[in-house]
């Protein structure tokens, strides 16, 4: 009798086949990222549809910060403080991305579709 | 010619004898810490792979139920739902191994059955975790990383139970239930 036999040889492949599966079900992407949500003290939280481009300009505890929507991305173009790490975080694309300028008290979040994640930075 | 009360006899010390061996593997493997909660390599079911193979599925079960009633009373998680995850694991491989055995019994060994049980006991798990002890999407997210572990030491024990197989060689005719 041999160690392996060849119905095994199947029962292996379909195991693999069946993990493969559930990596893909539970850890595929998510669906597409569909707004940006961005918040200011005193203000209503707004969602800019990512499909339109937009320019924006958001009044916060020291200033106007801007923001712009392009091709499905959005990121912070100017504010009024220090660091700019705001700015420098770039262009968000996927659902749960943040930039925030928390002297300003301005965050933008990309929200929509299934979040992969509770966070993303770079 | 033996009497009906003599195989009884004999089939009781073969579960016996062999309930007391995947006793002793389940209990030196709680006492292993396990580097992810819900993984261990589950060698204890190389015995009910033996057993089935070489003395059928009733004596199998007998053995694996044995196992996990025994073997959650010397731990001390008879009731808990350590032992509830158990018991349902055992039942779910038992079931698995009882279904594969009737779709391909000829062409299976020892791997295959394996295989499927380690699936179907980490697959039943997670449910039952789920439904019972932790109804929280995010325990799914951890079923690929353990079906994936299931599918390796599945195999692991596969082979173990094979090359046994193999060094115990076929079964003698008076050794037959």
């Amino acid at each position: 009798m041999s160690l392996v036999r060849p119905g095994d040889a199947v029962v292996v492949t379909l195991a693999a086949l069946l993990v493969g599966a559930s990596w893909a079900a539970f850890w595929g992407g998510g669906g597409p990222a569909e707004f940006a949500a961005v918040s200011a003290p005193g203000q209503p939280l707004q969602q800019l549809p990512l499909g339109t481009d937009a320019v924006l300009e958001v009044r916060g505890r020291l200033g106007a910060s801007r923001l712009e929507v392009r091709d499905g991305r959005a990121r912070f173009t100017d504010s009024p403080c220090v660091g700019r790490l705001c700015v420098h975080a770039g262009w968000l694309s996927r659902s749960g991305q943040v930039a925030a300028c928390l002297p300003n008290g301005v965050v933008l979040e990309i929200t929509g579709g299934e979040r992969e994640f509770d966070a993303i930075s770079f | 010619m033996q009497s009906a009360s003599d195989a009884l006899a004999r089939d009781d010390r073969l579960i016996a004898g062999f309930a007391a061996l995947a006793i002793a593997i389940h209990i030196l493997e709680a006492a292993f810490p396990s580097p992810l909660p819900g993984v261990k390599p589950g060698l204890a079911n190389v015995i009910t792979v033996i057993v089935l193979l070489r003395y059928g599925w009733y004596t199998a079960a007998w053995v694996a139920a044995l196992r996990v009633l025994a073997g959650s009373l010397l731990v001390g998680t008879f009731l808990s739902p350590t032992f509830i995850m158990s018991a349902s694991g055992a039942f779910a491989a038992l079931l698995a191994m009882w279904l594969a055995q009737r779709l391909a019994g000829p062409w299976l060994g020892a791997l295959g059955y394996s295989i499927c049980a380690a699936l179907a006991h980490m697959a039943t798990q997670l449910v039952v975790a789920w439904q019972l002890f932790i109804p929280h999407p995010a325990l799914l997210k951890l079923a690929p990383f353990l079906l994936t572990a299931a599918l390796v030491f599945g195999m692991v024990s596969g082979v173990i139970a094979a090359s046994v197989l193999n060094t115990l060689g076929p079964r003698a005719r008076a050794d037959r239930p």
